[in-house]
């Protein structure tokens, strides 16, 4: 049976969202492993690299509050 | 027990390759060890989990003052409440990560309750030269950490945890499904409907 409740919208996920889907699992796999990665051009990419790379970081011996 | 500190994360690289290469009957193998008390069995084991641990952390609960101290004490309690609770642990068939994350999870959720913002102790001021990144860099890489972090805490919660997982702390789509109680392929397309979000907040940002 088919039916749909029509409440519920129809989802369908064509091939191109299917390879979009394995491609950026692909770049974060490698972002998760910190392998270099070309400057992404992705937003969401560029972001993500910029949090993992401040979360790796050694050591901060920069404060960011301004002192008063 | 190991300590957490800043340093200690440092290679954080080698960390996050050594857990999620692991094979996971080794892992298997090495939680059951460490649950009958096995001392070098709970070293190795935290060894590979505390990388990710800090990771989720800092990822979650960000700078206070512009250093990671709190993020970094609360995975320290994070491992403190794994090792207590090792003794009583059973294997039901699902990964020991998940079990960590689950405890790491109500951790920063305590943490980000009680938010305060305290003194936070600053180093001592190095005699030599430091060797990392200069001051513009190390603001442009703040300011960018930050941008992501606000962005992703407008995210559902359950894309920035998976997010957090998948890329932060360095888990495989299959290990981030697990953690959450997914299958990898619906792990998959919630981090890409995350990307999506993500992307066009940026975007609108970038505009704005």
């Amino acid at each position: 049976m088919n039916a749909v409740h029509p409440g519920r919208p129809v989802r369908r996920y064509g091939r191109g969202e299917q390879i979009d889907t394995l491609a950026e699992d692909l770049i974060l796999g490698a972002l998760s492993r910190r392998e270099p990665l070309p400057v992404p051009g992705d937003p969401a990419v560029r972001l993500l690299a910029a949090l993992i790379d401040d979360v790796d970081q050694r050591r901060s011996s920069v404060s960011m509050t301004p002192s008063t | 027990m190991p300590n957490v500190t800043e340093g200690s994360v440092a290679d954080a690289k080698n960390g996050v390759r050594l857990a999620t290469r692991s094979d996971e009957s080794d892992l298997r193998e090495l939680t059951s060890l460490a649950v009958q008390g096995d001392r070098g069995a709970i070293e190795s084991l935290l060894g590979q989990l505390r990388p990710m641990v800090v990771r989720y952390c800092r990822a979650r609960l960000g700078r206070v003052s512009g250093q990671y101290h709190i993020a970094d004490d609360v995975a320290q309690e994070v491992c403190i409440a794994v090792l207590s609770a090792l003794p009583r642990y059973r294997d039901m068939g699902r990964p020991f990560a998940s079990f960590v994350f689950g405890i790491a999870s109500h951790k920063v959720a305590d943490a980000l309750r009680s938010s305060v913002r305290c003194a936070v102790p600053t180093q001592d001021l190095p005699d030599g030269p430091d060797d990392g990144p200069g001051p513009e860099e190390t603001v442009v890489r703040y300011i960018e950490a930050e941008h992501a972090r606000r962005l992703l805490s407008r995210l559902p919660d359950n894309q920035r945890e998976l997010i957090i997982l998948r890329v932060v702390s360095g888990l495989s789509a299959e290990e981030t499904g697990n953690v959450l109680g997914m299958s990898p392929g619906a792990v998959r397309v919630a981090q890409h409907r995350a990307l999506a979000r993500l992307r066009a907040m940026a975007e609108l940002e970038s505009i704005a």
